[in-house]
């Protein structure tokens, strides 16, 4: 067979010229040092890690090494690498992009990731890695370094996205690659249009809610792998999937994806205490949480209503702010509201401002006092974290926020003072992602989020590989509201704190729920009483604990047979 | 490659720049840089410039390289060196760029009342890669006589115990090429190319199926579509980088040597 020869004759050319001049020669003792260190850089197969040897500093562990040579050797540089939260998928990435470098296989090389990640990951590929990436700050970086760092949202956006798409890049790393699971959105175009030769797409939540979400980032690292569209979602969506076809899918995607999960590890992890605090209403607050649940802002039934009806109950769980904040909204959207919507907005407000006390934060203040050391508090509202900053100021406790709206030099900040001198962080849902607090290890959950993966997205902030101490997490939940009845089915009944993520993903799978959160909502939102919703509950739990012991009875199975 | 070589390197490398060995143990070297070697490796063209203009007094840097951590001193400021720091290889490069081409005579002792002939021969040490999305290398070192035309492989080593200098001795005179420098490398260059023709290319044919497999699936991925979007070009591009193979021949250097008819044994 043919294979193209490239060969650089600059040198001959530059030899004649020396020969025509009489010099000037090299020295001997270079000269031959120069063939023995190129004798060392020889590297005499295909096979193998280089770059361990590089890097004496870095003692990468076993599932981390495995993980490298597997993308390099039989994924041929295209993964997702989607251990759990926490596993170090910064050192699998981090090896990968060296073990090319050392190859000289790649040179110039984009690394997308969020914002508040930026510096850590500049930071650790020039410590950890001797590799030189540099932030992009200036435009000119673009072209003139070789290995950049970027946020997704710098990057698509002009004048940026034109540069980028002129460079060739050898080597493309994506962060938090969930992110990008909706085919739809501006980023998905922008990465599907990035030149990747080789790619890598880290996420610990590759399937969040929907199967077509793995479709979708399988798809940018290799179009076709999983066929085209029309053909995934005729054999995958709606239709009762049956085991095999399953496999087949799994299968698929192992092939391009590497998934290692805590227990696997072999890894000593700190422990988690989980413990939950229920919390009672005053009664102010209690008449405000029935007022919320009585409210029907579109009164005719339908699925949107529930849904409002919803938001607001578990708001008003969360804080009396967080409900002015939404009726405010609501009384802004409509522009003509009748006046028996007003009366009763009007209502609503009366109530929202005849709330005097905050239980949940008074619990708080209380936890943190007792705790004496640092504390992440996190809440899904924006208008309860300025309200608990407020108000743990007003008792003499220093904190400080962190959202996913911060610029990224505000969030390395905000980080800096948490670890330096601040006993309390505030973080809302969208800064939960990408920001590692391993030097804190107690965590608040103000109120809940209704996907278990978000949650383990919070926890995986402290509880991940350099955490020294136990983990405890306190979960808060009010007693007789929205809250409790999902504390009871999502965190208690079915263990899920204790859980890893990845059994609940199987165990989903498994049950054909492709969305958890939808399916609660419709649960709580749509049941007539409150017998009609534990009756719900109940089915939804003891399915998920007959999955869990039918998943036992497997790995029992297997280990009998072995 | 053992720290212990990396400080022969380097001590090698800097004796051999001129430049003043302050301390050397085995855990560290401290080297007082010449000014050329300060421009060479210290990347401070500014410095340079602002003190030619201005006349002032040039300061080129002292630096400590810590080979062995364990045994320098722990309160010893200096930089880490070892397979993989970046410094050592801006060194590497700076060797390979310093001595690229050589030319150098035999040394040889006086003998038959001082009528040494000197036979010339090319040689060059190359580093044959075969890449494709993986990469391997090959070192060849290879001499040809250029008046006999014979092609030697292993040159370089068995070059190794000659004494060489880079001026012709007294009582030795060299032959003149009956090959031409520029058809000696052609000569060369053939020779290395043909090295590898019988070579197993198993690895090419299975990059290209690899890359054929990859393609169906795009192919595939894209057929409901009457007019393929730009990522579908973009993505067919980067299949062809990722897989396409590819033999690379890089030269790291190479020169003329005037050999007596012994030398090569």
């Amino acid at each position: 067979m043919k294979i193209n020869i490239s060969f650089n004759s600059e040198w001959n050319d530059e030899f004649l010229q020396k020969i025509e001049n009489d010099g000037p020669w090299g020295n001997w003792e270079l000269y031959k040092l120069a063939v023995q260190m190129e004798e060392n850089l020889i590297i005499p197969d295909f096979e193998g890690l280089q770059a361990p040897k590089h890097l004496p500093q870095l003692t990468p562990l076993p599932h981390q090494l495995e993980a490298a040579k597997q993308v390099v050797e039989k994924m041929n540089g295209k993964a997702i690498l989607a251990d759990e939260v926490g596993l170090g998928k910064t050192i699998e990435a981090g090896l990968i992009l060296k073990e090319y470098m050392i190859r000289g296989l790649v040179k110039k090389v984009l690394i997308l990731v969020p914002a508040s990640l930026v510096t850590q990951w500049a930071f650790e590929l020039n410590t950890k890695f001797h590799i030189p990436a540099v932030v992009q700050r200036k435009s000119y970086v673009w072209d003139s370094c070789d290995v950049v760092i970027s946020s997704i949202d710098t990057a698509k956006r002009a004048p940026h996205r034109d540069i980028i798409f002129n460079q060739e890049y050898d080597f493309i790393i994506i962060d938090e690659a969930h992110k990008l699971k909706n085919n739809k959105t501006k980023n998905y175009e922008f990465v599907q249009n990035l030149k990747k030769k080789f790619c890598l797409l880290l996420t610990a939540t590759p399937i969040q809610n929907k199967v077509e979400e793995i479709f979708h980032l399988v798809s940018l690292l290799k179009p076709g792998h999983l066929g085209n569209a029309s053909l995934f979602s005729e054999k995958y969506k709606g239709k009762g999937r049956n085991i095999i076809e399953d496999e087949h899918l799994k299968e698929l995607v192992n092939t391009v994806m590497i998934r290692n999960r805590r227990a696997d590890t072999g890894i000593e992890w700190t422990k988690r205490h989980v413990e939950t605090i229920t919390i009672e209403f005053s009664p102010t607050e209690q008449a405000l949480y029935d007022a919320v649940s009585q409210f029907k802002p579109i009164s005719d039934g339908s699925k949107g209503s529930a849904f409002s009806a919803l938001t607001l109950q578990r708001e008003a769980c969360s804080s009396r702010e967080a409900v002015f904040y939404t009726l405010k909204n609501m009384k802004a959207k409509y522009e003509q509201p009748s006046p028996d919507f007003l009366a009763k907005l009007d209502d609503l407000f009366t109530k929202v401002n005849e709330t005097v006390q905050n239980s949940k934060a008074e619990k708080a203040l209380e936890l943190i006092k007792k705790i004496d050391d640092k504390v992440i508090i996190f809440t899904e509202y924006r208008a309860t974290q300025l309200y608990l900053q407020w108000y743990l100021q007003q008792n003499g406790i220093s904190s400080v926020p962190f959202r996913g709206g911060f610029k990224r030099g505000k969030k390395d900040w905000m980080r800096e003072l948490f670890q330096k001198n601040i006993q309390v962080l505030i973080a809302t849902e969208a800064g939960g992602e990408g920001i590692n607090l391993q030097f804190c290890h107690h965590l608040i959950n103000f109120d809940l989020p209704w996907n278990p993966m978000r949650l383990e997205q919070r926890i995986g902030r402290i509880h991940r590989l350099g955490q020294e101490e136990d983990v405890m997490i306190y979960n808060f939940a009010t007693k007789n509201t929205v809250e409790e009845h999902i504390m009871k089915l999502l965190y208690e009944k079915i263990n899920l704190f204790e859980k890893v993520i990845g059994e609940l993903d199987d165990i989903l799978t498994k049950l054909d729920i492709s969305n958890i959160e939808e399916y609660l909502i419709d649960v709580v939102g749509e049941s007539k009483t409150e017998g009609e919703m534990k009756i719900k509950m109940d089915n939804f739990s003891s399915l998920i604990q007959f999955a869990q012991s039918m998943k036992e009875g497997e790995v029992h199975a297997a280990t009998g047979n072995s | 490659m053992q720290q212990q070589e990396i400080h022969d390197f380097l001590l090698t490398y800097f004796n051999a720049n001129d430049c003043e060995i302050l301390e050397n143990t085995p855990a560290h070297l401290t080297v007082q840089l010449t000014i050329e070697m300060d421009k060479e490796l210290m990347n401070r063209p500014f410095y340079w410039h602002y003190l030619e203009k201005t006349g002032g007094i040039p300061n080129p840097a002292k630096i400590t390289f810590i080979t062995n951590p364990e045994q320098a001193p722990p309160d010893l400021k200096g930089e880490m060196i070892h397979f993989g720091s970046p410094r050592l290889h801006q060194i590497i490069q700076s060797t390979k760029k310093l001595a690229g081409y050589t030319r150098l005579f035999e040394n040889t002792t006086q003998s038959k009342g001082g009528n040494n002939p000197l036979y010339p021969w090319l040689t060059m040490n190359v580093k044959i890669s075969y890449q494709c999305d993986r990469k391997k290398d090959t070192f060849m070192s290879i001499g040809l006589n250029l008046i006999s035309g014979e092609i030697m492989e292993g040159f370089h080593h068995r070059v190794l115990p000659v004494k060489v200098t880079p001026k012709i001795p007294d009582y030795s005179y060299t032959l003149s090429p009956l090959i031409m420098p520029k058809s000696g490398l052609a000569r060369l260059d053939t020779y290395i190319r043909r090295s590898f023709e019988g070579d197993d290319h198993s690895w090419a044919e299975e990059a290209i199926l690899r890359w054929q497999n990859d393609l169906n699936l795009l192919e595939h991925f894209y057929k409901d579509m009457d007019e393929k979007s730009d990522s579908y070009y973009t993505e067919k591009e980067a299949l062809k980088a990722q897989y396409e193979p590819n033999i690379r021949i890089s030269i790291i250097n190479g020169g003329l040597f005037y050999l007596s008819d012994r030398a090569l044994g």
